[in-house]
This record gives C-alpha cells, structure tokens and sequence, in this order.
C-alpha cells in the first residue's frame, strides 16, 4: 500500500554541517500492517515516518500511497490527504485543549463531513473500545497521560484512515500504559485492517509489533 | 470552524476579557467622540444662522466680493414675487446694509447699519429677542437706532441719547442723519454686537434714497434639509446677474473652520487607535504564540492554512461583534441623549465669545450614519489586528509546530 522508492533526504544541504537524513530507502509497507521504525536516536525514524505522513518533501525519490505520489503534491492536497488519509499519533497527545474528549475523537469525522449520528456512534464505539468512554465530557487536561493518549489513538482511528503514523506514542507513559496502549492499538489495527507504523526506540513497543524495520544513520539495515 | 471559535473564547479568557474591552471602549468613545464634535459643529452653524444670516440669501453677483452701491438689488419687489411663488420658503426679507461713521457727544465708531423690515425681521433673526434694553424697531419707530450692546459701549451712550450718523447714500450722495438710542441687543456674537446698529427700513429709505433696493434678500426655509432644492428653484426665476447662495457658501469661513477642526478631531483619535490597535494585535499575538502546538496539530492531522485563517478571523469577528453590540446602543443612547438634553458648561460662551461661539450648551450629534461608519472602522481595524498573528502562525511547518514546546 506504502511504496518508498530511492528515498533521500537531507537537512542544511549544502552547508558544512549538512545532514544526510535518509539514505536509498526502499521499503514497502503492507495494507494491515503493524510495523516499527527502528534504531538508535538521530537514525531518522521520525524524518521516514513525516515523510510517509505527507509532512514533509523529500529532496530525491517517490513515495506513493496507494497509486497517489505523495512526494509530488502541493501543500493543499497533502493536507486533504492527511485528513482523509491518515491519522496521527503524536508522543505528546497534542488534543485540542478546548474539547472534550468526545468532540476530540469526533473532531477530524467532523472536519471530513460525517453527519452527526454517524460521528455519535463511531466515537461511542471506539471510545468504548479505547476504555474511554466514562470520559467522554472531560477536558483533555483532567485526564491522565495514558487516558489522553488513549483519546489520541481514538481520533486517529474514528475516521478509519488507511494508515495511522505514531512518533513515539509510548515514550510518556509509564510501562503499564504502554502496554496497555499497544494492546489495544494491536487489536484496533486487527479488528479494522488499518496499517499502524510506529517510529520508537522503546523496547515495549518492539515488543509488541509484527514488523520491525531497522534504520542506522539514515539508510535500512534490517527487515 | 465556527464552534470552535466560541470554544477557544471561551477557554482563552484573559485575551477574550482584553479585546472586548478594548473594543468596547474604542466603540464607545468613537461614538461619543464623534457625536460630540459633529454636534457641537452643527450648533455653532446653527446658531449662526439663527443670529442674523439666511439659509438662503439673494445677492446682486460681486456684491459680497466688491461691494458699494453698484452691486445692490434695484428692484427688489420683482423678486419677491418671483420668491411667492415658491413653495418651502417660510420668510423672507430685504436688507438693506451699509457702513458709516455712528459718533455719540463723546465717542465714534464705524459701524454696519441696515435698515430691516420690523415686522418680519423677528421670524427671520434673534434680532429682537436679543433685547436688552429699550424696545426693538416698528415701521414707525423713525430715527429709532437699535444697536449691539457692545457698540452701545464703545460709544459711551445710553437709551434716549442721539447718535449722529454719517455715510454715503445709495445713490452715492452724502448722507448724515440724527439718530435716537431706542434698543440694544446682546446675540452673544462679540463682533456682531460691537459693530451692528439697525433701523426701521421705512425711515431709513427716505434717508439713503434706498426704496425697492437692498444688499440682499434673506430667506428662511421651511426645512433645512431643503435648501438645496429651493436654491435651485431661486437660481432658475433670477436673471443673470443676481445669483442666489445658501448657507453653505455665505458661511465658508465657518464651514472650512469646521472642517479643518474634525480632521484635527480625526487625528486626535486616530493616535489612540493605533495604539488601541497594536494592543489588540499584540494580544492577539501572544495568544496565538502560545497556541503553536495546537494549530501545529490541526495542522497535522489535516486543517489547511485557509481554515487556520478563518478560525482566527472568527475569534476575532465573534469578540468584535460581542463588544460592539454592546457598545453601539449605548453610544448611540449618549449621543441621543445629550442631542436633546444637551451639556452646558456655564460660561463657556464668555470664553470662547472669539471663536463665534454663543451658548454654552454643548448639543451632541445623534446620527445613525455616522455610528455606522464608527463601528465599521472599529470592526475593520480588530480585523486587520488578526492578520499578523495569521501570518505568524502559518509560517510554522505543521511538524516542527506541532512538536513546540
Ligand atoms: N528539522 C530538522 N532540521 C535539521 N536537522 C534535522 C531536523 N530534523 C531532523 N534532523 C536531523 O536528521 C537526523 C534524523 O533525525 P530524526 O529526528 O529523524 O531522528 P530519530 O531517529 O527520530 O531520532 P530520535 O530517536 O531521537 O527521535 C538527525 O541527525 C537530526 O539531527
Ligand atoms: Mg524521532
């Protein structure tokens, strides 16, 4: 479903102090997956993981979703392609502090134009799923870390995108969150066929995923 | 977009609380300000008036440029029958005006004297309810002089005294003449009472050989908002040389005084804008600044640039729309309510004699117009104050936005 073909990248090109980023990736990931960048911190899991998000360009070779080219397209329909695309998870929830916990899960269906009944029973379901559901008229900022980032998972996965891109979703949670949060997303990631693609160094998470896919100083090493 | 908005005003307090009570202020005081000033402008015009210039007034063409004998009316009856025929004119009178030489037993002064109608003289200036002592003039007053209180002064006379007069006639013969004080007035307008003397119209005739002639025909309208249709109407029955004005061109003077005073006005309150609005900006600003990580979210998960913008524009909109609804009938009450009941600061006439002004009543402007477009620019500038803070915000990558701290 994701095609990542010669992809190189670079910061301050030109420059002395000139990063290369990613190096000839070539990779390919499968509708269903649940799979992890991994390696150790500056490998350029997150610079992989914004790319495939259509966050930001890459400076030589394709990536496609699907039969789209992301590496091709404009600011405005990266951003459409994000929102009807993909889901995001973030390593600080990053909810919008001024909705509750049910208009944060319904908030990108909302933007996608789901009628309200049809918002109302996705968020129920997957809040429930997501052992949220007691919570859904609570601030983000009343919750604890793991709730939040529960409320994360949930809207990401209410508008069921084709893939959810998680940068570290673990790292500030303690282990028994951690877990819990990958089981269910494991399960969410069964349950509704949506590819899941973590970037973390996190053992738990590595643990936990089908696929591991090791960077080293930007380039592939292992599969 | 919309809703969320509100929520963000809600939950951001301090800056809702900031912008809406700035805009509240901006609003008011615009209002106030502005009514205050056009007010007083339109009651100093309007006491002009009523002292003693028409709001229309029929001249022979160059008199008010030139003046003397060769540019009086000579047949002023013809006129006026042109003038009965036309419809919105309430009175009208001719004037006769000329200048010469008032000396009482111990003092002289150049002075205006005219001979006015009596009867219709009253309808048409505060001549007579000037009164201050002794009687105003009637057809058969005769050598009656009714003068300012401050010319009285200036010639160390008092009622009954004669005042000898000398000038030219109409005809440009010598004229000299006994006058008795009978009246004074006091108008409040220190150079109109220091220089002005009337005199019935009948006698005065006989004197300057003036019958059927005058230095203008002055005429009061039904509606003031009509004089320009009226004047119109005039210009077309009036032949050539005579050319008919209203009180827009015979007060110039004043009505350039005015104008130069409100773009002072404008000025003035223009500086406390701007510094208004680089408050409402800054504000803003901070507001958006410590709102990165979120709009980097929206961003993120699919929110274009355009929605970041109108989500900004409605906060900005909402809090602007809330303040000034509030703001606008209370202005437009004060500006309505010190239309009618008018501020008086006692003595203010006395100090400002020099300046033309006669009361001391500050009247407010109460105009729907002029609020319109108060608030308009009220609202114009908070929305204009948005447009930093969009761009600030927009320039961030979603990414590195998101990933603020
Ligand atoms: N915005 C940026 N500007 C300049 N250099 C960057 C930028 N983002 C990443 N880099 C550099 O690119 C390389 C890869 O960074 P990246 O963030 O992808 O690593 P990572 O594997 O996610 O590391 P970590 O485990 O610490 O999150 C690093 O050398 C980093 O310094
Ligand atoms: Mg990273």
């Amino acid at each position: 479903m994701i095609k990542i073909q010669n992809v190189n990248k670079y910061f301050y090109k030109g420059e002395s102090r000139e990063v290369h980023a990613l190096r000839d990736i070539n990779l390919e990931i499968k509708k269903g997956e649940f799979s992890l960048f991994n390696g150790p911190s500056g490998c350029g899991k997150t610079t992989l993981l914004n790319a495939i998000g259509a966050l930001d360009s890459v400076d030589s070779g394709e990536i496609y979703l699907g039969e789209t080219e992301i590496t091709g397209l404009n600011e405005d329909a990266r951003t459409s392609l994000r929102l009807n695309e993909m889901g995001f998870v973030f390593q600080a929830y990053n909810l919008v502090p001024v909705l509750n916990v049910e208009e944060n899960i319904g908030f990108i269906m909302k933007l996608r134009g789901f009628s309200d009944s049809e918002i109302k029973a996705r968020v129920q379901e997957v809040a429930s799923f997501l052992e949220i559901d007691t919570k859904l008229k609570s601030l983000p900022n009343t919750l604890s870390g793991g709730q939040q980032q529960r409320v994360a998972v949930a809207r990401a996965v209410a508008a069921k995108p084709k893939i959810i891109l998680a940068d570290e979703p673990t790292a500030n949670l303690d282990s028994k969150n951690s877990l819990k949060l990958m089981d269910m997303m494991r399960s969410l990631n069964e349950k509704e066929d949506i590819s899941i693609v973590f970037a973390s160094h996190d053992e738990l998470v590595i643990d936990n995923v089908r696929r591991v896919i090791k960077l080293k100083d930007g380039a592939l090493v292992e599969d | 977009m919309f809703n969320l908005a509100l929520k963000n005003i809600l939950f951001y307090k301090g800056r809702s609380i900031t912008t809406l009570i700035l805009t509240f202020i901006s609003a008011l005081m615009f209002i106030v300000y502005v009514s205050m000033m056009d007010g007083s402008h339109e009651s100093m015009l309007k006491n002009a008036l009523k002292v003693y210039t028409g709001s229309i007034e029929i001249y022979k063409k160059d008199y008010r440029d030139i003046g003397g004998n060769e540019y009086l009316i000579t047949d002023v009856q013809k006129i006026e029958k042109e003038l009965d025929k036309i419809e919105g004119i309430d009175t009208y009178t001719a004037r006769y005006e000329t200048y010469g030489l008032l000396s009482s037993s111990t003092q002289s002064s150049a002075s205006l004297v005219a001979g006015v109608e009596p009867l219709k003289e009253p309808s048409m200036s505060q001549l007579k309810v000037a009164l201050v002592e002794g009687e105003f003039l009637s057809p058969t007053s005769g050598n009656c002089l009714y003068a300012g209180v401050d010319l009285v002064k200036k010639l160390e006379a008092k009622l009954g005294d004669e005042i000898s007069f000398v000038g030219a006639a109409s005809d440009n013969s010598f004229a000299a003449d006994l006058f008795k004080l009978c009246g004074t007035f006091r108008t409040g307008s220190f150079s109109f009472d220091a220089s002005s003397a009337f005199i019935a119209r009948a006698y005065f005739d006989e004197l300057m050989m003036s019958h059927n002639k005058a230095s203008y025909i002055n005429i009061k309208v039904h509606d003031l908002n009509d004089v320009d249709t009226i004047n119109t109407q005039i210009s077309a029955k009036i032949d050539d040389s005579i050319e008919s004005l209203t009180w827009k061109t015979l007060m110039k003077t004043m009505v350039d005084a005015m104008e130069v005073d409100s773009i002072f006005g404008y000025i003035t309150i223009s500086i406390f804008y701007v510094v208004i609005f680089f408050v409402i900006m800054i504000f803003g600003f901070i507001n958006v600044s410590s709102r990165i990580r979120e709009f980097g979210t929206l961003r993120c998960i699919g929110l274009s640039r355009q929605k970041i913008r109108t989500l900004l524009f409605y906060e900005i909109f909402i809090l602007s729309s809330i303040a000034i609804m509030i703001a606008t009938p209370i202005g437009a009450y004060i500006a309505y309510y010190y239309s009618v009941h008018p501020i008086v600061i006692d003595g203010m006439s006395e100090m400002y004699k020099d300046y033309g002004i006669i009361s001391d009543e500050i009247p407010f402007s109460f105009n729907l117009f002029t609020i319109t477009w108060n608030i308009s620019v009220v609202y114009l500038l908070n929305i204009l104050s948005i447009l930093y803070p969009m761009a600030f915000i927009n320039s961030f990558k979603p990414v590195e936005a998101a990933h603020h701290v």
